[in-house]
């Protein structure tokens, strides 16, 4: 391979005759080497210095016109305008595969007149470019990034999505400034306990209080800010919650020290205040951290569906937007192309792969006069067809909206924690209360009394049942992570482990999800090369499967004189002079070819010159461990059921060999859904496990959403947790390690409400002097982590 | 010693602390962070030709906010 060289551009290597020569330079295409020219004008040429000629997509040549993006309906739906009266959009780069590229879009950009800023991420390739609407028109900026070899398209930025990065760039300010004030406090704290026992002078000490009193301050207003607002809200509804507790227990005892500090006598607990803040806030950000982003799975699934489609007016073909094709348009689509609207064939005929909304594999064959559904893929035919429905009311834009809502109806089990906080907040303000009228009442100086009632705050400090959960739940994700089981959502553990019913897909879950050949019956003696070469040229899945089967025996693939694929028959081809005949029964009986051959399984006849010469019988295969995984649920007391698209004896078949009692066959994405809607209505919770695009509405319906690693692309966003294996081990392990956490849930919370029911009482009866305070707040958390710590040593041991 | 050591020592090295501390608020809150990638990367492609052109960057957006009239 010696001929091969890779391009000057994109570095994919070809062969050196069908390179373009220009002096040291070879490139792929024309558009290589446009990019290629473009580049070094404009003195960018370092760019592939920097990339380390990592090997990139060549650019695309044909581009829908970019003067839509001009459009004022574009300008209306994506175009923001920002505090400076610039025009802000935000777009989704294709083609981004390195650091470098991101350079180099970033410095093309910021070259053009007009444009102010642009901003791509790495990590999701979403950029967001601000420019002078008067210098420079959004087109302009497009075509700078289609010429230099990328693509964009806008997407709408929605507010959710600002909305949650806002919210975690406010927690990281405000934990910066928390963990900075704690830790200075902190050291300072050691010199006042070392005096504490030994002895300092009454100035040093008020030194030290006014030290740490200006340091918690902005610890407790500008960290703790988002305590007052949400006991504020908690108020409002009538909810005594954690906020409430923390906000009155850290600013009773702020107030306090600060009144000590100025009577120059007792114990400040300036270091109390900054640490239940910085405690509880850290909790609270953990828990914001691992939350899924709603918004980002709709982006996703918005980008699937193209804005434009072709259509035929006047004997022209022209695009035309989506949403503005009428009824009675006639739609040009040609193969391998998706059918974005419905309607009913004019003109050609072909098959049409319609898994997305059956979840059958097998392609269906339409001709003129059938109608077809959008959401569904043209594989090899070039049709056009009269539109019966607009958009807005076909099936794919139902199915949108439908998932749509389903993902924002999906049912919320409260979490434990937060039940528990009520009641917990409650008790301790209660006791607290009490604590100070009792001894006031029985004679002691409001001083003393205040200060006893305060130590019951202090000391119940809710640091460790914040911390109980959230730690708890994230070493729970990372044993997931690290055995090929991602969560998206920390609070899905929880969730998971109260789960009674499992609804399982057939094909890709239960099953392997491809036909494997288990049966050869060879009636001659034949040249396997033949019909490796012959069932190498179909992408049918059974042709895959015998292609699969036939791989071991290192055959090599021989040119084929002619080759007809039938669709729903098989395939009919001629080499080295004989006939060759691949297909089911249907096709040897249209070529007049008798054969006696009875199966339950897919059967594949291989004939050469009208002769049966060898049967091949296929299965699609039930997956390793999915008899065991159902038994093993059965006996945990959840309850199992399959869903299929198939009819009712494949259906049958498998579940009798997994032991499977409740299945349910001929279903559709639509009563998938409501299938699950039906059990959510009995009060059951529901995991639904999925790999296909017919799987999304029901995935995102249920409890949980389980989806398989290999799955397609929409069903992984949608799903919660991902399988990266696809094995039903990973499955078993799932439910596993969401048991084992959430038992870790409540054994941390066993702790620190065990640990507060012995040091509530001390306090009460006045028994806490400050440093007993502050180790103990330390201990139980440092508990809680521990205590947390020890799944792994728990997993390991079963 | 005197008390007022001690208190002077605490203020400069809480002030000296803070100074750090602004200087990380102030990248946070200008999106240096935000991606993690980017950030890490950002050492390689970092040189003089990239001060220069920020500086110019930053020239060339006060000149359009002069000039920009919006309709």
């Amino acid at each position: 391979m010696s001929n091969k060289v890779s391009c000057s551009h994109c570095h994919l290597e070809f062969s050196k005759e069908v390179m373009i020569v220009e002096g040291e330079n070879y490139f792929c295409c024309n558009g290589c080497q446009g990019v290629f020219h473009l580049l070094n004008e404009e003195g960018l040429d370092s760019f592939y210095e920097k990339s380390k000629n990592i090997k990139l997509t060549p650019p695309t040549e044909n581009f829908e016109d970019s003067s839509t993006f001009n459009t004022k309906s574009f300008y209306e739906q994506f175009v923001k305008v920002n505090s400076d009266g610039f025009s802000e959009v935000s777009l989704i780069i294709e083609g981004i595969h390195c650091s470098a590229c991101v350079w180099l879009n970033e410095k093309a950009l910021h070259k053009m007149d007009g444009v102010i800023e642009a901003n791509i991420n790495f990590t999701n390739n979403k950029a967001t470019i601000v420019w002078a609407d008067d210098v420079v028109k959004l087109s302009q900026i497009i075509d700078m990034i289609r010429s230099i070899g990328y693509n964009a398209f806008a997407y709408d930025a929605s507010n959710q999505e600002i909305h949650a990065n806002k919210e975690r760039k406010a927690y990281y300010l405000k934990m910066a400034v928390a963990i900075f004030a704690s830790m200075n406090i902190m050291w300072i704290a050691v010199a006042q306990y070392a005096g504490y026992f030994s002895g300092m002078s009454g100035d040093v000490k008020t030194i030290l209080n006014i030290a740490e009193g200006i340091l918690a301050t902005p610890v407790l207003f500008y960290s703790g800010w988002i305590f007052f607002r949400g006991a504020y809200y908690g108020i409002k509804t009538k909810v005594v919650n954690m906020d409430l507790l923390v906000a009155t227990g850290a600013t009773l005892t702020y107030v306090y020290s600060i009144y000590i500090t100025m009577m120059e006598h007792g114990e400040a607990y300036f270091d109390s205040v900054s640490m239940i803040i910085t405690f509880v806030l850290i909790g609270k950000f953990l828990e914001v951290l691992s939350k899924k982003n709603a918004a980002d799975t709709l982006d996703i699934i918005g980008k699937n569906i193209p804005s434009e489609v072709k259509i035929l007016k006047d004997n022209t073909i022209s695009t035309c937007r989506l949403d503005d094709v009428k009824v009675g348009d006639i739609v040009v689509v040609s193969s391998g192309e998706r059918v974005l609207l419905d309607g009913e064939i004019t003109k050609g005929s072909g098959t049409f792969d319609e898994s997305n909304l059956t979840g059958e594999s097998e392609p269906i064959y339409k001709d003129v006069g059938d109608s077809v559904v959008s959401g569904t893929t043209s594989i090899d035919a070039d049709i056009q067809f009269r539109a019966t429905k607009d958009f807005k009311h076909s099936t794919l834009s139902n199915l949108v909206t439908l998932l749509e809502s389903s993902i924002n109806k999906k049912p919320k089990i409260q979490q434990m924690a937060n039940r528990l906080s009520e009641y917990f907040s409650t008790a301790i303000l209660t006791f607290a209360f009490l604590t100070f009228v009792v001894w006031w009442m029985w004679p002691h100086s409001f001083e003393t009394s205040f200060m006893v009632g305060i130590s019951v705050i202090v000391i119940a400090c809710p640091c460790a049942l914040a911390l109980a959960t959230p730690v708890a739940t994230l070493v729970g994700l990372g044993l997931g992570a690290s055995r090929g089981i991602l969560f998206k959502e920390a609070a899905q553990l929880e969730t998971m482990a109260k789960i009674d019913t499992l609804v399982l897909d057939k094909t890709g879950t239960i099953t392997v999800g491809k036909p494997e050949v288990i049966k050869e019956h060879i009636y001659k003696e034949f040249d396997k090369e033949l019909l490796y070469s012959l069932v190498k040229s179909s992408n049918h899945p059974i042709a895959h499967g015998i292609s699969e089967y036939l791989k071991d025996d290192n055959l090599d693939e021989i040119l084929l004189d002619e080759f007809t694929q039938i669709p729903a028959l098989g395939m009919i081809s001629t080499c080295r002079g004989l006939k060759l005949l691949g297909g089911n029964k249907k096709l040897l009986e249209d070529n007049d070819v008798k054969v006696e051959f009875e199966s339950d399984n897919s059967v594949f006849y291989f004939v050469i010159d009208e002769e049966v010469v060898a049967i091949y019988e296929l299965r699609d295969k039930v997956k390793d461990g999915a008899k065991e995984l159902v038994n093993s649920l059965k006996n945990k007391g959840i309850q199992t059921i399959m869903l299929t698209g198939d009819h009712v004896n494949i259906a049958k078949k498998v579940a009798l060999e997994v032991g499977i009692e409740n299945y349910n066959y001929n279903q559709t994405p639509q009563s998938k859904a409501k299938f699950i809607e039906a059990l959510h209505v009995e009060n059951k919770h529901v995991v639904m496990v999925g790999d296909g695009v017919n799987d999304i509405l029901a995935l995102a319906q249920a409890d949980i959403g389980i989806v398989m690693g290999s799955g397609s692309d929409i069903a992984v966003e949608v799903g919660d947790v991902v399988l990266l294996d696809d094995s039903l081990k990973s499955l078993a392990d799932a439910f596993k390690i969401s048991r084992t956490t959430f038992f870790l849930i409540k054994q941390n919370l066993y702790i620190s409400l065990g640990y507060n029911a012995i040091t509530i009482p001390l306090a009460m009866a006045g028994y806490v002097i400050p440093l007993v305070a502050a180790i103990s707040m330390s201990v139980s958390s440092l508990l809680v982590v521990g205590n947390s710590m020890r799944i792994r040593y728990k997993w390991k041991n079963n | 010693m005197d008390s007022w050591v001690i208190g002077m020592m605490l203020g400069v090295s809480v002030f000296l602390g803070a100074i750090a501390l602004v200087g990380f608020l102030w990248a946070v809150k200008n999106g240096q962070f935000d991606d993690e990638q980017k950030f890490l990367s950002a050492t390689k492609f970092d040189g003089e030709d990239e001060l220069n052109d920020a500086v110019n960057q930053e020239r060339k957006k006060e000149e359009l906010k002069k000039n920009y009239k919006p309709e």
